[in-house]
């Protein structure tokens, strides 16, 4: 089943490569059908076949390239499978307006594939492999269009993930020659417990850096400001949902499934971990409040964000990793409606900086609406999704009796009001502010752009209230 | 079932916010009306006594839940009773506007964002209240959209929810460490925090002090209120200052008396601090009143100045000062959603802001300048107007206290504080009544006294002022009796 869902994309790919040029209709068609498909049996091997294992390659018995769902790959994947279709539906009327379809539909499903394998990983080197295998498939949807901002910014895209990456080579290699098997194991694996301490420190730290590279921590996120040239549905979904998280997602299964908890716990490499992904979240939001480029902007939030994720894993406790898996979930939810807002504001009404959202209401009601309403929730208003993550993660912080924890509390509610800077400010200034121009003529997007939207706004609400389900998975998957 | 009354009073005003929200024209019976059923609602809640009512809870058993105590309705109908007069003076107001509903819409939810206030049962309720009254009511701020309206209401929505955040600290603080699920007369905190008294616990609680302390415009946290007070329109202004503002002094008495317990913080640096901050903010908000020329600024600073005596009560944790605390609370709603009225009540038909062209204005309108006169006489502390009463309580308390240093600060600061409060409130009035020489300012303005609607207001409010002080003892023995119940 699982296999029938990484092929699906690649045929679908495959098909837009070669029919896609015969009309818009007809790639259209392949696409969404393709996705949708995929999501379906996605969501059939979430649900009929956990823990199937599927052994693909075997280039040594250390080395092989194998995959299960496990806890955390189900979420990832299971999150993956309920956005990729959304935003397949909002790319169909964006991309009319950037040109280039056929190239970028045929990647984007492609991208699909590939995120799907990274979140079914079964162990380190299956992870490490995909995870190149993502950059080198979204780097062409940056370099879109190939003007030269275009071109600079996969460059940079490539030499920065490219680059650090080899850090998490490091780290990879290290765990193989300390240890039979590169599988993850919920509590890591036992044989590097006994291994020479400080050198496996030094590897997590590598790898933290390494697979941190996705997501965004500094020093290394530098990439995603400026990846938010390429096209909207591609900072929308890749750099804010799936290239990021499978950031986090890495840098989780090396601290839960590879090194374990308990061997980094209490150490310098916590320490640094914590401190540099608290530090973040201050740079983050503080260039946030600075850029004036909405989508840059988001794209600054977002660097917050995924470190508010680190923050709640480096915790190193079953209640941080839950916070942050919950903050995984609900901020790509909200990020994903966001850039897609800043993507509909941009080519309806050709706006892009955030002055220009003076009385935006009166053109597109429905959008400017509901990026106030993710922007309420992205603060942290109760009783909204992220203000749950966000006492899961502040009530973690306390609880796991770490100095930098415990400041690193207070570095996110700091970091709350600054959202509410950055993002409630623009959110007035588009519903209160009265337009220049007397009579505008009413400018929401289609219906594609539309639905969207509405599936995300009523998914928000419906996790807002009714999320006991879903916690308690993340409660299971955590061992509390 | 009883419990679930606790729901109406604060769903009434939704109702009528969203009515106003989506009304496509103004309809002064139905706000009328909207405002009347409210302040009922309050009223009625003294009938259904003490009583809980969960409301929904979310992820990681984060319940909301509301409690109805003494305490709390005090507030309540405090609260509603002064959007009822505001809110009648602004059906005047707003007579000639082209389009008053937004306003009302966004005056609806303020309403219910402090009744939920009131009725919050536990730290994270109120937590979610208190932001949910910051959006409600900064767009009251942004109502003529002008430029500096606009940079007003934003800078009041990001120093309250900077507040809000700074208050999640302490709030997810000390919900972690209280043995309670909701609010309790005197505290609930673990015996291990309250006597080991970590620093953590003090610095959380410090933080969340000043958190919710800048809705109620304690120093350093100030900053919004001079700027978002006088630019809102005078009737919003009225409800901020009068009764907004009161909304952080709950928060500030919940966390310190329902939450925390007295006997936690008591003689601690946090307390030092907390009170140092608030008589620095009785003066800095007094000397400033003292330099503003327009009369809503002024008014502003005042009220920066007065609430912190109301801190500066429940930071001492002693049972008089706290009483004075409560006393002063009530009477400073009144007498400054007054002021603040009389005050808009001027700018629009005596034509001007500048207190100094306000000479002989006593003239053209008496009804106006006479209940401002009433209300800033009481503010000042005269007797035997009701400022006299609870400032007496209040210095009383500071004294019994034994508190070295600020047993004789305190009352030495609320006294020159007062004479500060009547050099910027004396000559206004006097000057109003009596031009002196030369031909009377107003003369040349075109001043003529405000319509019926926006006097009545003006006169309840005046009325209750004076009443308030003259037999206030029903009062004194209700704030009594709650008091008694938390130390």
């Amino acid at each position: 089943m699982l296999l029938i869902a990484f092929a699906l994309p690649l045929l679908g790919s495959a098909l837009v490569f070669t029919w896609g040029r015969k009309g818009p209709k007809i790639r259209r068609w392949i696409s969404f059908l393709f996705t949708l498909a995929t999501s379906v049996f996605v969501c059939l091997a979430l649900i009929m076949q956990p823990d199937k294992h599927y052994l693909l390659l075997e280039f040594t018995s250390r080395m092989t390239i194998a995959f299960s769902l496990d806890g955390m790959g189900s979420v990832f994947a299971g999150l993956i499978a309920f956005l990729w279709p959304l935003a397949m539906l909002y790319a169909f009327e964006y991309m009319e307006h950037e040109g280039g379809e056929n190239a970028f539909f045929g990647q984007y499903l492609l991208c699909y594939t590939i995120t799907l394998l990274v979140a079914a990983s079964e162990n380190l080197f299956t992870l490490y492999f995909f995870f190149e295998a993502l950059t080198l498939a979204t780097v062409f949807l940056v370099a879109h269009g190939f003007s030269r901002a275009s071109m600079y910014a996969a460059r940079k895209y490539l030499y920065y993930l490219l680059g650090a990456v080899s850090l998490g080579f490091l780290s990879m290699i290290g765990v193989l020659s300390y240890s039979d098997t590169t599988t993850f194991v919920y509590g890591g694996i036992a044989a590097l417990a006994e291994a020479p301490h400080t050198m496996m420190l030094l590897l997590f730290v590598l790898g933290f850096f390494g697979f941190g590279v996705k997501a965004a921590v500094f020093p290394l996120h530098g990439w995603l400001p400026t990846a938010s040239v390429a096209p909207t549905p591609v900072t929308s979904l890749l750099h804010a949902v799936a290239v990021v998280n499978a950031g986090v997602f890495s840098v989780a299964r090396l601290a839960y499934y590879i090194y374990g908890p308990q061997l980094i716990s209490g150490t310098w490499a916590q320490t640094l971990c914590l401190s540099m992904a608290s530090f973040t979240i201050l740079f983050a939001s503080a260039k946030a409040i600075h850029e004036q480029h909405l989508k840059r902007r988001l794209a600054y939030s977002t660097i917050s964000n995924l470190s508010y994720m680190l923050f709640g894993l480096m915790l190193l406790t079953p209640f941080g990793f839950r916070a942050g898996l919950m903050h995984m979930i609900f901020h790509s939810l909200i990020k994903l409606t966001l850039f897609s807002c800043a993507g509909a504001i941009m080519i309806r009404t050709g706006r892009v900086y955030v002055q220009q959202l003076r009385g935006l209401y009166r053109q597109m009601p429905i959008v400017s609406v509901v990026f106030a309403f993710c922007a309420v929730e992205l603060v942290g208003i109760p009783p909204f999704i992220i203000f749950q993550s966000k006492w899961a993660l502040i009530t973690a912080g306390f609880q796991s009796g770490h100095l930098v924890g415990v400041l690193g509390v207070g570095v996110l509610l700091i970091s709350a009001a600054c959202t509410a800077a950055y993002l409630l400010k623009p959110a007035v200034t588009a519903l209160a502010l009265p337009l220049e121009d007397a009579k505008p003529k009413k400018n929401d997007p289609g219906w594609q752009m539309l639905v969207p939207f509405f599936v995300l706004v009523t998914a928000m609400l419906l996790l807002a209230f009714a999320n006991k389900p879903l916690i308690d998975y993340l409660t299971q998957i955590a061992q509390i | 079932m009883q419990s679930a009354l606790l729901i109406v009073p604060p769903v009434l005003p939704l109702v009528f916010g969203v009515y106003f929200l989506f009304a496509r024209k103004m309809r002064a019976w139905v706000a009328g009306a909207g405002l009347v059923l409210s302040f009922l609602a309050a009223v009625s809640l003294t009938l259904v006594g003490d009583a809980v009512q969960p409301l929904f809870s979310v992820a990681l058993n984060v319940t909301f839940i509301f409690k109805s105590d003494a305490a709390g309705r005090l507030f309540a109908v405090l609260f509603s009773g002064m959007f009822l007069t505001a809110g009648f003076f602004s059906l005047g107001y707003f007579k000639h506007h082209p389009n008053p509903a937004k306003f009302f819409a966004f005056y609806f939810f303020s309403l219910f964002a402090l009744l939920s206030l009131c009725m919050a049962g536990s730290l994270v309720t109120m937590y979610l209240c208190f932001e949910t009254l910051t959006l409600c009511s900064f767009p009251m701020v942004l109502f003529d959209r002008s430029k500096e309206a606009v940079a007003a209401a934003i800078k009041y929505m990001l120093y309250s929810i900077t507040g809000a955040m700074m208050g999640l600290f302490g709030v997810i603080y000390l919900t972690l460490h209280t043995g309670s699920a909701t609010f309790i007369a005197g505290g609930s905190l673990e015996q291990a925090v309250a006597e080991g008294q970590p620093a953590l616990f003090l610095i959380a609680f410090f933080i969340c002090m000043i958190g919710f302390g800048t809705k109620a415009g304690i120093f350093p946290m100030h900053g919004w209120l001079p700027t978002a007070h006088p630019i809102a329109p005078s009737p919003a202004s009225a409800v901020l200052s009068g009764v907004v503002v009161k909304a952080g002094v709950l928060c500030i008495f919940r966390v310190i008396y329902f939450a925390v317990g007295p006997a936690a913080i008591r003689g601690t640096w946090a307390q030092t601090a907390l009170l140092v901050l608030s008589l620095l903010t009785v003066l800095i908000g007094s000397a400033q009143a003292l330099r503003q020329k327009h009369i809503k600024r002024r008014l502003a600073y005042s009220t920066v100045s007065q609430i912190s005596y109301i801190l500066f009560g429940l930071f001492m944790l002693e049972d008089l000062a706290v009483q004075g605390a409560l006393l002063h609370t009530v009477f400073h709603a009144v007498m400054k959603t007054c002021l603040f009225l009389c005050a808009g009540s001027v700018m629009v038909y005596g034509g001007t802001a500048d207190v100094d062209e306000m000479r002989g204005i006593g003239r053209r309108m008496p009804v106006t300048m006479w209940c401002f006169a009433f209300a800033g006489v009481g503010l000042v502390g005269i007797p035997p107007l009701s400022g006299f009463l609870s400032k007496w309580v209040l210095a009383q308390g500071a004294v019994q206290s034994g508190m070295q240093v600020f047993s004789w600060l305190g009352p030495v600061i609320l006294l020159v504080s007062a004479l500060l409060t009547a050099g910027y409130i004396a000559p206004v009035v006097l000057s109003a009544f009596f031009p002196g020489g030369g031909k009377a300012q107003a003369e040349t303005l075109a001043a003529k006294e405000a319509p019926a609607v926006m006097l009545w207001p003006l006169i309840a409010l005046a009325g209750l002022t004076l009443l308030f002080g003259l037999y206030a003892v029903p009062l004194r023995n209700l704030i009594q009796s709650i008091v008694q119940t938390l130390l």
